[in-house]
């Protein structure tokens, strides 16, 4: 596809961009999904493997209550989403973890269920965390109706006339997820126990099938009630109208530690992606092909920023951003690829120097999406073997460790913790729900249950006891006087080979977002229409655009 | 109170009022253990070696959970000191009155595993340890990296551990809530049927253990609430 794989030898060769670039909180939050991102990689597997789907369940009630299962088969294993349909009262629905009742309930089966095995998960997938699933499950999710959309939508079909565009883009999606629960939660299969199956070996990839079936759910149960509305005047959504549907997601602040409590995976995301971007640049030439793939991801780009609806001020002022950055990349696009011998490592260089973050990281995705055949391999790196405790290199020297402080941490280092600013929040865990939120230091009780989140501060502490020991010292030794420092101790070592590792910003800081954590990881997973309600608690959308898995061409997923 | 959980990273489910025996995944045991260690009073370091231990052991046969609580019992709040060996080539005695913490022996061990303090060549005498099959794990982890199986040598019996199997005198191991033992490189190691993973756990302890982990939690307050997304409606 690409002019050539050559890397650039002269004294410009593309470099990784740095941790200190990359890892901060500004730039995370302003990530935007690639072909890198874990839903494309299932398409893009689902696609190559020639898998098929079918819905071989389907009893749903005229009230549009009932069970329906979708069947995904691939080359050696088939996965089938189980859909539980309710008729749930407005008082009653609740995006947040209060909620007891949803729209709908679902659950990823590992193979074909029995009717037994239906009937065991409709005991308990309507409960979510109040019930139990088994080792035979890969995922467990709950799903809300657009309450306005729903009712255009399935009012438009049952009149014989389709939905109308605007009301579909200032929504995105019939319905959006209130939580996916996958590896190991509530009884479900562990994640380790399902890694080394090729399609599930990438991040996120159950948890991904279990949303893109949810999407075709969406309109199955619209178009089924419309039906049971309109009678023979009902209509089915037309293909560009559907295409348009997404599936929403509705997550507040128990993402956003993730990133933070995962430094392997934050770091082999972070640098599957920034390789990614050195290959690309590293290209010689511009093929015709690749230009055109190029010019199209951008009015793609351009359709998605027009569409993407915000009122929180943040997001407002990030979108203004993206949207004058894409009338520069498009200006900006019309002389590609000029002469220069390596010419996306040209256009790369000119939107470091003239676009803001959001635009930035928006081209690092344009730029990417026409090397498949160059950074697709890259997902492979994304995964990572997570063990709870790591064993600690106790034979590396205090001296050492303090080097790797300097190299990794000089971020954290260089943070004043006696001033209250730096620590003006605390992390902790909500004896009322389970959950994670943020507390004042100043006001706020429970500060000292504070969890394990104030990376920076950890670091700096470490250091000060470091700095009162003999740089011959063992670590063995040193955490031996020191307990406390164990934990930071570990992850310094993960960082010292991982140097994505850690969120280069203090977690603990008066201005400190939890919605760029989100972004990030959102990003990855492939959300789109990034939509902050408050700076904790976000809605995005997920496939939109998207084929669906019973659409007649099924085949052509790519 | 409720507490139905909501933090799809870490926050395990509401473990109690399950029927007496539930399975739950490695993961949860994990979770559910790392939790009430921090909760007991341990170190974050120190309570993720509890969940490593834990779900090491059910991966393996035997009910860590069950162990952890008996551990916690004795030890939750005691200090440090109380609770670490006095590391010397050869000998680790515990550096206070009652006996060693399992969790704190056996991550020592791990990291001065390449040091002449933690050197099993000539023998190295532990204890006496709490809840000693707890130490089991951390074995585990040394006989891996240094590719020779080791002998644990108590009163009663002998263990050998390798790098993913137990085999020797466990069920007596188990059963013991304290010992002295010697630690060695094994030559030879009986033969064994390979381990069966056994994730079962007893509601009771599962409880108990809760009440440790909600040590870790704070209670609610209105501004609390409304920042993580109550109070806004989601009938749109």
């Amino acid at each position: 596809m690409q002019a050539g794989n050559t890397l650039a030898t002269d004294g410009g060769t593309p470099q990784p961009r740095s941790p200190q670039v990359v890892m901060r909180l500004e730039r995370m939050g302003s990530a935007h999904p690639t072909r890198l991102s874990f839903l494309r990689v299932l398409l893009r597997r689902m696609a190559n493997e020639g898998w098929r789907f079918d819905r071989p369940v389907w009893e749903i009630d005229d009230h549009g209550v009932g069970r329906a299962v979708y069947r995904a088969a691939g080359p050696k294993r088939s996965y089938s989403l189980v859909a539980f349909a309710h008729d749930l009262p407005a008082e009653m629905r609740s995006d947040r973890v209060i909620a007891t009742a949803w729209d709908a309930t679902f659950a990823l089966f590992d193979g074909t269920p029995s009717a037994a095995d239906l009937d065991r998960l409709q005991a308990n997938v309507p409960l979510q965390e109040a019930g139990r699933v088994s080792s035979q499950e890969l995922s467990l999710s709950r799903a809300n109706r657009s309450v306005r959309l729903w009712a255009h939508v399935v009012d438009r079909l049952a009149a014989g006339q389709q939905p109308d565009p605007e009301e579909i883009a200032a929504v995105g999606y019939l319905m959006r997820t209130t939580a996916v629960y996958g590896s190991g939660k509530f009884g479900a299969a562990d994640r380790r126990d399902i890694a080394d199956r090729p399609e599930l070996a990438e991040p996120f990839q159950p948890e991904m099938l279990s949303v893109w079936l949810t999407r075709q759910f969406t309109v199955d149960i619209v178009e089924h009630l419309a039906m049971v509305k309109g009678g023979a005047n009902a209509v089915r959504l037309e293909p560009a109208i559907k295409a348009a549907f997404g599936v929403g997601n509705s997550t507040g602040l128990g993402m956003a530690p993730y990133l933070v409590r995962h430094p392997l995976l934050l770091n082999n995301w972070s640098a599957a992606r920034e390789e990614a971007l050195t290959r690309v640049r590293g290209v010689a030439g511009a093929a015709p092909e690749a230009v055109r793939c190029l010019r199209q991801t951008y009015q793609e780009a351009r359709r998605n920023a027009a569409d993407w609806r915000s009122e929180h001020p943040i997001q407002v002022a990030k979108l203004a951003d993206l949207c004058a950055d894409l009338d520069r990349i498009g200006a900006r696009l019309d002389q590609f690829p000029g002469t220069a011998a390596f010419p996306w490592d040209e256009l790369w260089r000119w939107g470091e120097a003239t676009l803001s973050v959001e635009g930035q990281e928006q081209l690092l995705a344009l730029l990417i999406e026409p090397h498949g055949d160059l950074v697709d391999d890259l997902s492979a790196c994304m995964s990572a073997d997570e063990t709870v405790a790591a064993p600690l290199n106790g034979s590396m020297t205090v001296g050492r460790l303090r080097e790797i402080l300097r190299q990794r941490y000089s971020w954290a280092l260089a943070t004043d913790f006696t001033q209250p600013e730096n620590m003006a929040r605390f992390w902790y865990v909500s004896e009322e729900k389970l959950e994670p939120r943020l507390g004042e230091r100043a006001s706020d009780e429970g500060a000292e249950l504070e969890q394990p989140l104030c990376i920076a501060r950890f670091a700096w502490e470490l250091d000060a006891d470091l700095a009162q020991s003999p740089a011959t010292e063992t670590v063995a030794a040193f955490v031996m006087r020191h307990p406390r420092h164990r934990y930071i101790v570990r992850r310094a070592q993960i960082a010292e080979t991982h140097p994505y590792a850690e969120v280069h910003d203090n977690l603990i800081a008066a201005d400190m977002l939890p919605i760029d954590l989100m972004r990030c990881k959102l990003a990855f997973f492939g959300a789109t229409h990034f939509d902050p309600r408050s700076d904790k608690w976000v809605r995005i959308s997920l496939f939109q655009g998207a084929p669906y898995p019973l659409d007649p061409e099924g085949g052509s997923l790519s | 109170m409720m507490t139905e959980p909501n933090d799809p990273t870490q926050s395990g489910p509401d473990l109690s009022g399950l029927a007496t025996r539930t399975r739950l995944s490695r993961n949860e045991i994990e979770g559910a253990c790392t939790k009430a260690a921090r909760g007991a009073g341990l170190s974050w370091g120190h309570a993720e070696e509890a969940g490593f231990a834990a779900g090491w052991l059910h991966a393996h046969g035997i009910d860590g959970a069950a162990a952890l609580l008996a551990h916690l019992e004795k030890a939750a709040g005691k200090p440090w000191d109380e609770l670490c060996p006095k590391v010397a080539a050869g000998l680790w005695l515990p550096a206070g009155k009652g006996a060693i913490c399992p969790l704190i022996l056996g991550s020592s061990l791990s990291d001065y595993g390449s040091l002449p303090e933690g050197s099993l060549d000539a023998g190295l005498a532990i204890g006496p340890v709490s809840q000693p099959v707890l130490v089991v794990p951390f074995l585990a982890r040394l006989a891996r990296s240094s590719g020779h199986p080791i002998a644990m040598r108590f009163a009663t019996g002998t263990v050998y551990v390798g790098g993913d199997h137990i085999s020797g005198d466990i069920k007596v191991l188990v059963d013991l809530a304290e010992t002295r033992a010697d630690l060695s490189a094994a030559d030879t190691v009986p033969e064994t049927a390979p381990c069966q993973a056994d994730y079962e756990c007893d509601a009771a302890t599962l409880a108990a253990l809760g009440v440790f982990a909600m040590r870790t939690t704070v209670p609610p307050s209105e501004r609390s609430r409304s920042d993580a997304g109550a109070g806004t409606d989601d009938n749109d």
